[in-house]
């Protein structure tokens, strides 16, 4: 029961404290800490919580300790064919050793023109190992682990620990990709023709093919009407033979008959000798011989 | 940054516990801790009034799209799910309170200006434009959809989320296209893509321990670059072309080969037809023959004399016929009438 005025009390106390700000410190969850006294870090590294110094002589610098991100400027790099490539890379590191940290880089800006030495160094190195087509297409994961792995080691001195390096842009030069359109163009434009063409082959076929059919049916359609009209032909011409080979002579009197009511029109002018057989009755006027 | 320090805002759903309630309590507390008696008359009052001021600043609530997170003297301490919450007041804890049932959007190659409608979108090629693995350029748009998995590590293991998602989103797509070819990109393999990039995105992101978690990548426009567009439209209208030409020759045949069957077939009846007709006419004429000639075996001369003349007749009924004495120098000339000469000469 007593102890609860002298709680409050505790609270006032810690509250005034703080107010001062100069024996009790905070450190984020997101942040470590280093006391560090005339210049020199003691005690070790602080992690989140209330933390207190000695006021005056003592201060504190607090670094983040989450990942943090390192994104350079893109650069060119030449790859092992010659080629240049536009490489934009970018990284996610860590203070891990804020005490080491601190002894060789200081602060964040100082950690970022190292990352960007050390990086620049490795992927120049690692990229002019392979030809351009494998770092985009196959090699790039192999060229990050290893960028990351190296970079992590050199890093590692200054108490940064670097979890991945990513190339995160790949792209060509102007003047290569000029080169790059042109021969898409003309890739292209191959294609375009190699489809007309291949539509004019399939069109040709199947026309002739068409052609091709039609002739022959026609032509068969020819050879069985010729035949049909030849059977038509013979068989009249056996029938007419058999049935007038049974009295050529009438056959050839009632022919030559109907050949003289055929062949003469209206109107043609016929001479005739009076001494005829025909008129033999006119002759004789009708009286018997 | 979508969370706040300090206690929630407004709008949350309503919890179990009314923070009225809660300052009742701690009031009840305190008259508890005090024996309901004041002490030190004034000065206690208002060190009380101080004391339950101060308390109330702890109070804060977590809205149903947020948890709460709450840390001592820094440190993280608990999570506190959607409500009304009490905290002890600053300094000695505080709370964030980000929203982890949003749904977070990074747009790659492109931006909405105006979400509309109509939307309109602004290019941005430097990020859409990457090379394929046959060393061609394509332009990819892209949306990534991520959400909070873990509060905890979003909040305290990785500065800016939001950009580590965007840059690995941009590696990894670019990583992706960069083994397909540019055919596959345009067409038949962008599901395989997304998904590919969606994963390796993924697994970039729990690397760095960002407590995200990716819903999805999504393709939004995957084009040729402008200044190849027109070869690759000319490429898809030829392809066309190619079907048109095929289609046009079908047509043609499936016109003429119809009809020249149907010619064939005319003719064969025409020839059938021709068949039948000469063998019937020659049948006709042979049975007409057969049965004059029967008759004339009955009576030879006089059928055919009658025959002859009705031949005969019928010949000179059509006839003009001039009479000429058959036996020469006879002197005898016929006057022929002179249109007997006009329509043709006379033989």
């Amino acid at each position: 029961m007593s102890t609860k005025p002298l709680k409050i009390l505790g609270i006032a106390v810690v509250v005034a404290a703080l107010a001062l700000g100069n024996v009790f410190f905070i450190v984020d969850e997101t942040q470590t800490a280093l006391v560090v006294q005339l210049g020199k870090p003691v005690g070790g590294v602080k992690g989140p919580g209330l933390h207190f110094k000695l006021p005056f002589v003592q201060n504190v610098i607090t670094y983040d300790s989450r990942y943090l991100e390192y994104d350079a400027t893109a650069r060119e790099l030449i790859t092992r064919d010659k080629k240049n490539l536009k490489v934009d890379n970018y990284a996610r590191w860590r203070i891990s050793d804020p005490l080491t940290f601190y002894q060789t880089v200081r602060d964040e800006m100082g950690a970022q023109a190292r990352l960007d030495d050390i990086i620049y160094s490795q992927v120049r190195e690692q990229l002019g190992r392979y030809d351009l087509i494998d770092i985009v297409a196959t090699s790039r994961p192999q060229i990050m682990a290893d960028v990351t792995r190296r970079t992590a080691e050199s890093a590692r001195q200054f108490g940064i620990e670097v979890v991945d390096v990513r190339i995160k842009r790949a792209d060509l030069p102007e003047a290569n990709e000029r080169a790059v359109y042109a021969r898409m163009k003309a890739e292209r434009t191959r294609q375009a023709h190699l489809y007309r063409s291949e539509g004019e082959e399939v069109a040709r076929q199947v026309r002739s093919q068409a052609d091709k059919e039609v002739a022959i049916i026609l032509a068969e359609a020819y050879r069985e009407a010729q035949g049909t009209r030849g059977e038509g032909d013979a068989a009249a011409t056996r029938i007419y033979a058999q049935a007038f080979n049974r009295d050529r002579e009438f056959y050839a009197f009632t022919r030559s008959l109907d050949v003289y009511s055929r062949a003469f029109k209206d109107k043609d002018v016929l001479v005739l000798s009076p001494e005829g057989e025909l008129f033999q009755y006119l002759r004789a006027a009708g009286l018997p011989r | 940054m979508s969370w706040k320090e300090g206690g929630g805002g407004f709008g949350g759903g309503g919890g179990p516990r009314d923070p009225l309630e809660i300052l009742e309590e701690l009031k009840g507390r305190f008259q508890g801790r005090f024996s309901g008696a004041v002490p030190g008359g004034l000065v206690g009052i208002v060190i009380l009034v101080a004391l339950l001021v101060w308390a109330a600043t702890g109070i804060y609530i977590v809205n149903p799209d947020e948890v709460g997170v709450v840390k001592r003297f820094g440190k993280y301490s608990r999570t506190t799910a959607p409500g009304p919450h009490w905290h002890v007041p600053y300094p000695v804890e505080s709370v964030l309170t980000p929203k982890v049932t949003q749904v977070r959007r990074v747009e790659v190659g492109f931006r909405t200006v105006a979400s509309g409608p109509p939307a309109r979108f602004q290019r941005v090629p430097a990020e859409a434009l990457m090379l394929t693995g046959d060393e061609n350029i394509v332009s990819c748009e892209f949306i990534v959809q991520y959400r909070v998995r873990d509060a905890q590590q979003f909040l305290f293991r990785v500065r800016d989320p939001d950009g580590a998602v965007r840059a690995a989103a941009e590696a990894s797509m670019r990583e992706i296209v960069g083994r397909n070819l540019v055919d596959d990109v345009l067409t038949e393999q962008r599901e395989k893509i997304q998904i590919e990039s969606g994963d390796l995105l993924q697994n970039t992101l729990n690397i760095y321990e960002g407590g995200i978690q990716i819903d999805f990548v999504r393709l939004q426009d995957v084009y040729p670059p402008d200044q190849v567009i027109d070869s690759f439209r000319d490429v898809a209208s030829a392809r066309e072309d190619r079907e048109r030409l095929r289609n046009e020759a079908e047509a043609y045949a499936n016109d003429i080969l119809p009809k020249s069957r149907g010619e064939a077939a005319e003719r064969l009846n025409q020839a059938l037809a021709y068949r039948a007709t000469k063998v019937a006419t020659a049948e006709g004429d042979a049975a007409r023959f057969e049965a004059l000639l029967k008759e004339y075996e009955q009576a030879k001369e006089v059928t055919r004399r009658r025959l002859y003349l009705d031949a005969m007749g019928d010949v000179l009924s059509k006839a003009k016929i001039v009479m000429a004495d058959g036996k020469g120098g006879s002197g005898v000339l016929p006057v022929l009438p002179l249109d007997a000469f006009a329509p043709r000469e006379v033989k």
